[in-house]
């Protein structure tokens, strides 16, 4: 086996300019399923609408070889949020769901997006597709509360069937962080030196985790 | 009263066939603490007889939240968390992670500290597949590889804990590079020290060792009928159901799928070492077991070469002291022992995470339990779960 495989990270990273095989191999994919295509650090992201979101997973399977399923998940997007550092930027309040298909050969991927409402969180299920998804959507609807339509059985997971909530959501508070708050970075002390931020070390020691209060 | 031979005949096919007898169905707990589980894995099966049914995995008892505790910790705290998903192979969960933030940050790492980062991951694979050659046949009734396997696996960790000071738990890399050798003294005089006195050289001892060690494992367990008769044809998996369930790693290639991430991802300079991807034919049990043995064969090589290609130089990129990781989405992935382990990272230009998910390979790798369990009969049950290798820490994250 030659170690001379080509690797598209390695070449994007290259030609940072030029279009490389990965944005190329993504356009190609969002043109495929109606999306856009977005590549940057070395993955390429597809924003698919939700509506069309098992239409395009099987798309991108059937005419690109995409045919392993990497994983499925959720970003909760939110300035409301209950631990944690809040967003920067004002954002809707929506669920971004996330899954990666990868290929067998090239090791080409693709994680595809859609957005999906706050409000009542629904989308197809990717069961139908890949039967590896049951699980991954049914730890999103623990995590997340999203409902996965026409899923064999969203029973809990990971969560006890009593537990009430879904904890990835941003707005769901860390119980031992409202009874005190430590060893987060909530309480990170700066490092004696520490003027500012951009100050270069040889070693990064890392903040100091110790208790202030000890 | 003798039986004849006719007799006999007809009363064994009588008997494969039992198409009079009705049997009640029998739902059969298997675990949560059941040896071949490692760790807390409960099954309910519906059994008929000898065979099982509707097999459900019934996962979270180890379920930790590490997604929702990354999202309040800083970059450096979380590598002190992942170290703990797949705890067989410790190190080999930290390069994704620390890769993806210094994707991120558009950190160069020091040639040297990614050879350092190559030897202890396929040192973890070493450690980790050892563990499989040790309890797989354990959980078929031989006893005696585990002590050959697992001899050989505290030569690896002895090794690791010199460089990093944690067996199981190194939390060694650094975003930039890795972290000064253990016993280094006091980080706030910012003394680097080197990988510690004589470790390349015990290191390339200690591969001669587990080459030998292969020969022997492969000598005692191969050799053995019963376990032959185990594991030949037994849980047969095709290669597209394990691409659509997402089982990746040893499981994928067993079933003749020649895809290995250290030949396609740049996470590490795999690029420059030589060494085969090892792929099995039929996909059953046998040819689980035989991948790995295969693997710490390479793995060893793979060492070796490092050693002999090892770059002097720093072991940290300059980096801020307060580690702020720009806005920005990565995937990267890694092949760990298990299979396809990755990091989803989403900064929003803080000093920890947005949104991290955790993409761990023996979740998926499971997943495909009730499939592959389905009309299986219950010894078999263990021989095909001990052939997946799976941590469920792993899973349960």
């Amino acid at each position: 086996m030659s170690p001379s495989d080509t690797t598209e990270e390695e070449t994007v990273e290259d030609a940072a300019s030029e279009v490389g095989p990965l944005e190329a191999f993504a356009s190609e994919v969002a043109e495929a399923v109606g999306g856009t295509a977005e590549v940057a650090f070395g993955t390429a992201k597809i924003k698919v609408s939700a509506d069309r979101w098992r239409d395009s997973v099987q798309t991108a399977r059937d005419e690109f070889g995409l045919v392993f399923f990497s994983w499925l998940s959720a970003t909760h997007w939110s300035n409301e949020v209950a631990v944690g550092d809040p967003l920067g930027d004002e954002t809707t309040d929506r669920y971004e769901i996330l899954c990666t298909l990868s290929d067998l050969s090239e090791g080409r991927r693709v994680t595809l997006s859609a957005d999906i409402d706050a409000e009542s969180p629904c989308i197809e299920s990717l069961v139908p597709a890949f039967p590896g998804a049951d699980w991954h959507e049914r730890e999103s609807h623990d995590m997340f509360g999203i409902v996965f339509d026409g899923h064999p059985g969203l029973e809990p997971i990971y969560l006890p069937t009593y537990f009430v909530g879904h904890p990835l959501r941003k707005t769901y508070p860390l119980l031992s962080r409202e009874v005190k708050p430590w060893p987060g970075k909530v309480d990170v002390e700066a490092m004696p030196d520490e003027g500012d931020d951009g100050d270069e070390a040889d070693v990064a020691d890392g903040p100091s985790t110790e208790n202030p209060e000890a | 009263m003798t039986i004849t031979d006719q007799d006999l005949v007809r009363h064994l096919s009588e008997a494969s066939v039992s198409v009079e007898l009705e049997t009640e169905d029998m739902t059969l707990n298997i675990g949560p603490q059941h040896p071949s589980t490692h760790g807390v894995l409960r099954l309910v099966a519906k059994v008929d007889g000898e065979r099982a049914y509707d097999v459900k995995p019934v996962i979270g008892y180890m379920h930790r939240g590490y997604e929702k505790l990354a999202e309040v910790r800083n970059y450096p705290q979380i590598t002190a968390l992942i170290n703990r998903i797949d705890w067989v192979s410790g190190y080999a969960n930290e390069i994704p992670f620390i890769v993806a933030a210094e994707k991120l940050m558009e950190i160069e790492v020091p040639e040297r500290a990614q050879y350092i980062r190559l030897i202890l991951t396929e040192m973890a694979r070493i450690s980790s597949h050892m563990v499989f050659m040790a309890s797989y046949p354990l959980e078929l009734g031989a006893a005696t590889p585990l002590f050959f396997a697992l001899r050989e696996r505290e030569r690896v960790l002895d090794l690791l804990e010199s460089v990093t000071g944690g067996r199981f738990h190194p939390n060694f890399n650094r975003i930039g590079g890795v972290k000064p050798a253990a016993g280094s003294g006091s980080t706030m005089r910012k003394q680097i020290q080197d990988l510690p006195k004589g470790f390349l050289e015990e290191t390339r001892t200690a591969m001669d060792f587990i080459d030998e060690a292969c020969d022997q494992i492969e000598d005692l367990v191969a050799g053995n009928e019963i376990l032959l008769a185990r594991t030949k044809g037994i849980g047969v998996l095709p290669a597209d159901i394990l691409a659509a369930y997402g089982v990746s790693g040893p499981n994928l290639r067993a079933s003749g799928v020649r895809f290995d991430l250290r030949k396609v991802e740049d996470y590490l300079p795999y690029d420059r070492f030589d060494f085969t991807i090892p792929v099995g034919r039929n996909g059953d049990c046998w040819d689980r077991w035989w991948v790995r043995l295969e693997e710490i064969r390479q793995s060893a090589a793979i060492i070796r070469q490092a050693i002999d290609g090892i770059p002097t130089g720093p072991l940290q990129a300059k980096v801020p002291k307060i580690i702020k990781v720009p806005a920005g989405e990565t995937y990267v992935r890694a092949e760990n022992p298990k299979g396809e382990m990755g990091y989803y990272l989403v900064s929003d230009g803080g000093q920890g995470p947005y949104r991290l998910k955790i993409r761990s390979a023996s979740f998926s790798n499971i997943s495909i339990l009730p499939w592959a369990l389905e009309g299986t009969i219950i010894p078999d049950i263990i021989a095909i779960m001990g052939s997946l290798d799976f941590v469920l820490g792993d899973v349960d994250r």
